[in-house]
Parts: C-alpha cells; sequence; structure tokens
C-alpha cells in the first residue's frame, strides 16, 4: 500500500501495461470478459489460475516486451487449451502438478496461430527472460533447481522446435545427458502428440512423474549439508506462486451491513433533526484557494489522460441510452407527407417536380439531467481520486451526449456532532434526538455550468480536508429535490459511496442503524415516487441493502473503459422507458 | 431551377440482344460443381445467353459454399431470400456473381431513407406524345422487374423506412401478385422473378452503434424471407485467397507471410470490436484496400495508417499497435513501448 502511495507513477504505468495487455488479451483469445484485476487475470469476474511461472513479469524487473510475451502466452492457453479436459487430468501432487502446467502451457506456446509472427518473438523473448532471471536469483545452484530448470528447457525447446537458451547450454549439459535417455520417449511423444490436449497429457503425465521421481531421489542428497536449506526455499519461494492454481477466489466485494433500528420504529418511521441552525450547502470550489484549485485540476488532467478514456465512444453511448427521438422541425422538399403551403407555386412553375411536401423530423433528445451525489466520508479519501477521474470523465462524455449534469457531495461541518452535540449536551441530553450534526452538501457543479466552466470546481474532489463524515438519507433527499426544480423530463441521480451512513453522535445518541434506515425509508419513497431514478454505486462495496439499483464497482485501480462499461451495462439494465 | 427526372427503371435497349419478356425461362441446367467449383452434384438452371442486364463475371471472385448454395437455393427454388452480414463481406457481389454465372439478368437498388413508395410502384408523369402533353403511367422498378425474369437486389435493406417497405409485402411471398392501385392493374409476378435483399443488420436496428441509419424492421416483414443467409468474416485461409485474388501483387509466395500478417491483424480487430476494446473494425474491403496501398507505399506500416488507423478513435491506436506488433513483430509509431515513460 505505502509504496503504491509512494510511486502513484508506477502504479499508473501498470494499469496502462496491464490494460494493453488484457486487451491484446481479449483479441488473441476471442474471449471478451477477460482482465485484470490485483495484476490476476479474471475471466466473468472469477480470478483464472496461474498457469505458469513465467506468466508473471514485474514491472520493477521487467520489460514491456516481456509484458506482452506473458499476455500472449494466457491469450493462447486461453484460446487452444480446454480447461475442463486439464482439470480432470492434473494430478494432485504439488511437483507433478507444476510441471503438467508448465507442459500444458509450453504446448500452447508452441502453436502460434498462422500469421502472428510477434507473438512467437513475444513468447520466446518471455521464457528466456524469465529463464535468466531464474538463473541469475541463484536458483539453479541447487539440486532440485537446476533439474527442473533443464526439464523445462529441454521440454519448449523440443515441444516449440526452438534452440535451447544458449546460456544456458553450458549449465545444463551435465543434467542433460544425465536424463536425456530417462525421459526420451516422453520427449517424442509430447513434440508428437502437440496438437492434441488429451494424447498430449497422457506423455506429459508421465514425464511429470518420472521428473517427481528424480527431485525425490535428490532429495536426501540435498538434506545432508547445511547450505542447500535456504536454496530449497528460495526455490519453494519461486515455485509457491504455482501451488495454489486452482484457487478462484471469488470478487472480494463485501455486502454492507444493515439492520433494524428500534429508535426509528419507535417514532414511527420519522425521521427527526435535532437542529439544522448549523447545516449549510456551499459551493465546494469556495472552500478551496484558487492556486490550489488548479494544482489539483492538473493532477487530475493528468490521470485522466493517462487513462485512455475513450469518451467519444463513452458519449455516443450514453447518447443511444439516453436519448429519445424527439420531433424537432420540418423537413421539406419531400415526396410525401404533408403539402408544403409554400410550395405550391412551384407545382405551377415546374409541374413535374413532385417535392411538394414536407414530413417532421425526429432527433434524438436527450431531455435528461443526471445528478452525481458523492459520499464524502473519511473513508472515501482513498478512493476519491478515482471518483473523480469516473465523474470528470462521465460529465464530459454526458455533455457531448447533451444530458445536463449535476455534481452533489455530502459530508458534515464537524466530527462528532460538533455544535449540535454541544446543544444537545447543553440541553441536558433529551433522548433520541435524532440526527446530531451539521450537514454539509456541498455543490461542486450546477446542471446549469458547462463542465468546461466547472472544471476547476470538480477538482475540488481532491480536497483531503472536505472529508468528515456521512448522513446519506437527507443528502439523497436534498439532491432529489434540486433534480425536480430541473425541467428536464428524465431526472437520474448516482450516489456513489463505500459505505453506510456514518456519523458517530447520532449513532451514540439514537442507535448503531438509525441513519441506515432513513437512508432506505428515502430510497425506497424516490422509487415509489418515480420522478428520480435513484442507482447506487458502491466502491468497493456492494450497496444492495440500500439501492435496489446499484453496482459495485472495483476502483482499487483508476477506472479504464471496463468500468464505464458496467456503469452503462446498470443504467441500461434498469432505466425503463 | 432544376428539375430532377423522376426515377425510371431501366429500359431494355432495342439495339441490345434481348429475350421477349414472357418466354424468358432459364433453358438449361449447369453443374454447380463446374461453374462455381463447390463440392456438390447439384444442377441448377441458367439462362444459355447473356442479355444486356446480365452482370459481368468477375473471374477471381470466391464463392462462399455456404451463402452460394443458399442464393442456388433461392435462384433454383424462386425462394426470398436475405443476405446479412457485416460491411465490407461482399454480399451484392456475391448475388451478383452468382447472376451473372447464371446468366440470370440482375438489377439492384439501393435502398436509403428516402426511397418513397412512388419510387418503388411508379407514378403518374407528364409526357409529351405527338406534341401534345399527357399524363401517363410510369412503372415504377417493382413492377417493371415482377413481369421480366429478373433477380431484383434490395441492397442496404434495412436502410429503407419500414412504412415504405410494405410495398413488397405480397411480393413477398411466392407467386404473390402485386396491385397496381394507381392503374387498377393487378400484376402477376413472371416465374423467372427473383427477389433479393441484402442487410448488414438482422432487422433490429443499430445495435452495437456500428450502422447509423439502420432501422429496425418490421418483424411481420422480416418473417416473410424465406431464407436468411448470414455472409460473416470468412475463416482466415479464405479470406486470404480473396485478398490475394484482388491484390495480385500479394499472391507473390514471397509475400506470403505479409498477407497472412493482414488477415491476423484484420482477424484481431474483429475480436478486439466484439470485446469492446475499439470502436471500428477492419472488414475484408479495408484489408483489400490496404493491401493496395502497400502496392502503392511499399510500406505496411504506412499503409495500414492510411487504410486503417487514422479511422480509429486516437485512444484506441496504442491498443491497435499492439494488435499490429502481435502480427509482425514490429512497431508502430503509437506503440506504448515507444511512448511510455517509464518512472
Amino acid at each position: 500500500m505505502s509504496t503504491q502511495a509512494a510511486q502513484p507513477a508506477q502504479v499508473r504505468l501498470q494499469h496502462q501495461v496491464e490494460e494493453l495487455c488484457a486487451a491484446s488479451i481479449r483479441a488473441l483469445s476471442g474471449q471478451p470478459d477477460v482482465h485484470f484485476r490485483g495484476r490476476r487475470l479474471h475471466s466473468a469476474g472469477v480470478a483464472l489460475p496461474l498457469f505458469a511461472p513465467h506468466l508473471h513479469p514485474s514491472l520493477d524487473d521487467d520489460d514491456f516486451a516481456s509484458f506482452r510475451g506473458a499476455s500472449d502466452g494466457l491469450a493462447l492457453r486461453l484460446r487452444l487449451s480446454v480447461p475442463q479436459l486439464h482439470r480432470q487430468l492434473c494430478p494432485a501432487a504439488p511437483v507433478e502438478r507444476l510441471l503438467f502446467e508448465l507442459l500444458e502451457q509450453i504446448r500452447v506456446e508452441s502453436q502460434v496461430p498462422a500469421g502472428l509472427r510477434g507473438v512467437a518473438g513475444n513468447l520466446r523473448h518471455r521464457f528466456e527472460q524469465w529463464s535468466l532471471a531464474f538463473h541469475r536469483s541463484g536458483l539453479t545452484d541447487s539440486m532440485r533447481g537446476i533439474l527442473l530448470f533443464t526439464v523445462a528447457q529441454i521440454c519448449r525447446a523440443r515441444v516449440t522446435g526452438e534452440p535451447v537458451l544458449h546460456e544456458a547450454e553450458d549449465l545444463m549439459e551435465a543434467i542433460r545427458a544425465g536424463i536425456a535417455p530417462l525421459l526420451g520417449h516422453a520427449l517424442a511423444g509430447l513434440r508428437r502428440y502437440r496438437h492434441d490436449q488429451a494424447a498430449y497429457a497422457g506423455h506429459a503425465l508421465h514425464l511429470a512423474k518420472l521428473v517427481a521421481d528424480l527431485l525425490r531421489s535428490a532429495e536426501p542428497e540435498g538434506a545432508d549439508g547445511d547450505k542447500d536449506k535456504p536454496a530449497e526455499e528460495m526455490e519453494r519461494a519461486a515455485f509457491s506462486l504455482m501451488m495454489d492454481f486452482d484457487a478462484t477466489v471469488e470478487d472480494g466485494i463485501a455486502a454492507a451491513v444493515s439492520g433494524r433500528s428500534r429508535v426509528l420504529e419507535g417514532q414511527g418511521d420519522v425521521y427527526r433533526v435535532f437542529t439544522t441552525a448549523y447545516d449549510r450547502e456551499v459551493a465546494a470550489a469556495s472552500l478551496v484557494r484558487p492556486a490550489l484549485l488548479r494544482e489539483y485540476r492538473e493532477q487530475l488532467d493528468r490521470r485522466i489522460a493517462g487513462q485512455g478514456v475513450n469518451t467519444a465512444r463513452l458519449a455516443r453511448e450514453l447518447k443511444l441510452l439516453l436519448a429519445r427521438p424527439v420531433q424537432d422541425g420540418w423537413d421539406s422538399g419531400q415526396e410525401e407527407g404533408r403539402l408544403d403551403g409554400r410550395r405550391i407555386a412551384q407545382l405551377i412553375a415546374s409541374p413535374t417536380e413532385r417535392r411538394l411536401f414536407r414530413t417532421e423530423r425526429l432527433e434524438p433528445q436527450s431531455d435528461c439531467v443526471l445528478g452525481f451525489l458523492i459520499d464524502c466520508s473519511g473513508s472515501m479519501k482513498q478512493h476519491i481520486e478515482s471518483v473523480a477521474m469516473l465523474v470528470d470523465v462521465l460529465t464530459r462524455a454526458l455533455e457531448q451526449a447533451g444530458v445536463n449534469t449535476e455534481i452533489l457531495g455530502f459530508s458534515t461541518g464537524a466530527w462528532q456532532g460538533g455544535r449540535a452535540q454541544r446543544d444537545w449536551l447543553r440541553l441536558g441530553k433529551p433522548q433520541h434526538p435524532g440526527r446530531l450534526n451539521e450537514v454539509n452538501h456541498l455543490v461542486f457543479k450546477h446542471a446549469d455550468t458547462t463542465w468546461r466552466r466547472a472544471r476547476p470546481d470538480i477538482a475540488a474532489l481532491l480536497k483531503p480536508d472536505l472529508f468528515r463524515e456521512g448522513i446519506d438519507g437527507e443528502a439523497v433527499t436534498w439532491a432529489c429535490n434540486r433534480l425536480k426544480k430541473r425541467p428536464e423530463a428524465r431526472r437520474i441521480l448516482l450516489v456513489i459511496s463505500d459505505g453506510c451512513p456514518m456519523d458517530g453522535a447520532t449513532q451514540l445518541a439514537n442507535d448503531a442503524h438509525y441513519l441506515d434506515n432513513h437512508l432506505k425509508q428515502v430510497v425506497a419513497q424516490q422509487a415509489q415516487s418515480g420522478e428520480v431514478a435513484v442507482f447506487g454505486v458502491g466502491v468497493g462495496l456492494d450497496l444492495s441493502p440500500f439501492y435496489p439499483h446499484n453496482l459495485a464497482l472495483d476502483l482499487s485501480s483508476p477506472p479504464g473503459n471496463g468500468v464505464f462499461r458496467e456503469l452503462l451495462g446498470m443504467l441500461a439494465r434498469h432505466l425503463c422507458f | 431551377m432544376t428539375t430532377t427526372p423522376c426515377p425510371t427503371p431501366p429500359q431494355d435497349r432495342p439495339h441490345e440482344r434481348h429475350r421477349p419478356p414472357d418466354s424468358g425461362l432459364p433453358d438449361r441446367m449447369v453443374s454447380v460443381r463446374d461453374v462455381f467449383g463447390i463440392a456438390s452434384d447439384l444442377r441448377v438452371p441458367a439462362f444459355s445467353t447473356p442479355d444486356a442486364h446480365v452482370p459481368e463475371i468477375d473471374s477471381v471472385y470466391r464463392f462462399n459454399p455456404e451463402v452460394t448454395l443458399a442464393l442456388l437455393a433461392g435462384f433454383t427454388h424462386n425462394r426470398r431470400m436475405l443476405v446479412q452480414g457485416l460491411h465490407g463481406t461482399g454480399k451484392s457481389t456475391h448475388i451478383e456473381q452468382v447472376a451473372a454465372r447464371l446468366n440470370w439478368p440482375c438489377v439492384r437498388v439501393n435502398l436509403d431513407g428516402h426511397i418513397s413508395r412512388l419510387d418503388l410502384v411508379g407514378r403518374d408523369t407528364v409526357v409529351l406524345r405527338d406534341g401534345q402533353q399527357v399524363t401517363e403511367f410510369q412503372e415504377g422498378i417493382v413492377p417493371w422487374a415482377l413481369q421480366r425474369p429478373m433477380a431484383l437486389i434490395f441492397d442496404e435493406y434495412d436502410a429503407a423506412r419500414p412504412d415504405v417497405m410494405f410495398v413488397i409485402q405480397r411480393i413477398l411471398e411466392q407467386g404473390g401478385q402485386f396491385t397496381l392501385l394507381d392503374q387498377n392493374r393487378v400484376l402477376r409476378p413472371h416465374p423467372g422473378f427473383r427477389l433479393f435483399a441484402t442487410s448488414n443488420t438482422v432487422g433490429l436496428g443499430n445495435l452495437n452503434g456500428l450502422y447509423h441509419g439502420a432501422q429496425r424492421l418490421n418483424h411481420a416483414q422480416m418473417d416473410r424471407w424465406n431464407i436468411v443467409a448470414a455472409l460473416n468474416y470468412l475463416p482466415a485461409a479464405e479470406e486470404m485467397a480473396i485478398v490475394a485474388a484482388r491484390v495480385p501483387s500479394l499472391a507473390d509466395p514471397a509475400r506470403h507471410a505479409l498477407l497472412e500478417g493482414m488477415v491476423a491483424m484484420a482477424d484481431l480487430t474483429r475480436k478486439g470490436f466484439a470485446a469492446g476494446d475499439l470502436s471500428t473494425l477492419m472488414s475484408p474491403r479495408t484489408v483489400i484496400t490496404w493491401g493496395e496501398n502497400i502496392g502503392i507505399f511499399q510500406d505496411p506500416a504506412l499503409a495500414l495508417r492510411l487504410s486503417f488507423l487514422n479511422k480509429c478513435d486516437e485512444a484506441e491506436r496504442p491498443v491497435v499497435a499492439e494488435y499490429y506488433q502481435r502480427c509482425f513483430g514490429t512497431e508502430l509509431a503509437e506503440s506504448h513501448a515507444l511512448t511510455a515513460q517509464r518512472p
């Protein structure tokens, strides 16, 4: 975490590289739902196995070509290997399993489809780089290490028909001579059946078994010297990645927790506010120095530029989603339709001219306003950069699509109740006072301001000391009321939040779920009135307890095209026409 | 003021050899294997002599067996046929080339959103006869073709307004008669009349954002097409053969690797489009243009830039550069490997 914070440039580069690699994996494998999440390849939200040790380069040690090679290896694996068959045949013992996985990877890498010259080069480069790194890290000094290394080299050379890495040739000469007769038959089988996964697997299993036996027999030798111990551990560390290959971790997005609120129920579900005397509604930009705003804006622009989001495409898709055909003027000079009186004279002057009619013109028009309501509670600070990018890009795209946008935020004026709580204490702590804090509603962008004008104001999102506590229910009501005053026919509110409503003072004075239940009430009311469509966007959190229409986004890395696709998907699913 | 003459169907030119409209029925059977090079024992009816409306034969045209057989069924058994496919896959040309080899007269009509009922059915026009102005009914393309042995092709069928296309509702049925309301005449289709249409979508409108102007079609009408064939992108080997046939310089065995890379590149862009990484894709037509441009510029990368890359959004170009590196092992200027600054 700390290294990430220290090197945002590194993180961004990693993200760019992953985006490009994932794009080429999608194209090469033909699987559209593959993407990287936390440096690991996921397919449809489920982490894929790690497949082979050389498929996981790191930005610190490896060049971009290595990433390309690794991504091509992954793509071919997805394209050419049948996972069910592979899983069925895969042995249970760890060493056999490791070898079996590696051999299957070598098999797919030997079958580069025609016309992909670069892929073959990338794969070779990556395997060479991995081999060199393996060797240079001293792993080949142990008996087991050199044995595994040699087997990997020989198998790859044999199956793909490419020469063995020159640098390694001398190193493995002795071992090679020793094991070649033993493995000869299996190797020939691998080469012959490389186009047939099942037949190949038979030989691969045989070979894995032979090598595992060899390793076991090598073990006692190593055990008598203490010197070999650390080497063995290192080797295990290098291959430890391989050991959890069937861990198919589901998405680690937790669901928000909520319960009943006895206080709210006891008061007939009427939400109370202790005092509104200290509540404020402010333009967020007025709270930040203009020079700082400019700086934040530049920072935000740099991030967005590095993200490579296709705004034009996004705008087009939003337009498709939100625009409706509207009668807008007339097309004259038509051959049928309503008679156009202005053209009667033309009929007399030129009797053969038949284009005397006019028809109604239909234009797609987005008569729509979309509000973002951003939770500015303390915990959002860590996600705010991604959220700001998301909102900024969406605002721009929505504007291109002819949709007005409003960017709002909510926080509190103080921690732990502030002046409201002091008043309450002064009055002798009456029971169940209701909401007990200074509500602070922030306006980052008015619906009537254009994105261009609001650019610096949006950057105020990056100001960390605006973030305190969050009283969601009131904020949703406030945002909906603002939207209802707009003339647009369709109103949408996206609430971006990473947690439940949270205000220490209110929860202590009432009960733990007082604010939660008010939020549920408010969202239900809005859904019933149907004037504003409210969507919940959870940042790393499933908001389904509060919002019937919701989406959990993973913003641990900056938002790329995938995040926007997910958002559009949610809107498309739930917007009724 | 200029007046545009109202569109009239192509007139039979008397000096050219043509069959009398009524007797014209296919007069011989040809073998599909011989004429189209498809492994099938089918024999199909054909005309022995071409007339003015028979398209010219393109000797290097390559037939897709599945679609060709479907088209031949359309010609032989008088089935109404719709060919659907992404752009640049050669849908219309396919029908035309089949007609050319059968010597079947053929007329292509490009539909668009402004085609009106009058264009298709016909209208009264004022003509000069013996120095007198008289009103005369001029047949539109549909009644004209209906009375002849003629394959009528509606190109871009999904671009026409669905309400206008109801004009052809009845003739979509076999033997369905056509009533000319303006003349109180009922036309019976000539037994040699065939109807085909091509479209980019299957009548559900512009779903993927590629086909602006495509209409949602009426499904009662879609239902009447007897055969709907899909002509989508071809297997790599076939596409290579097509490109090599069109761009002879690429047929050279020394340039086989180049050609293979080009077709692989096109395939990657199509998969990338399906995954949402690109908003445009390379059609076979683009590949052919690329091949032709290679002939002009002698540089595959430059030719790609001019024929495809410049059509892509700027944000998508690094992705295209990745594809290019995969296929050719060399970099485009947009490549991340060249532009990225390591921290």
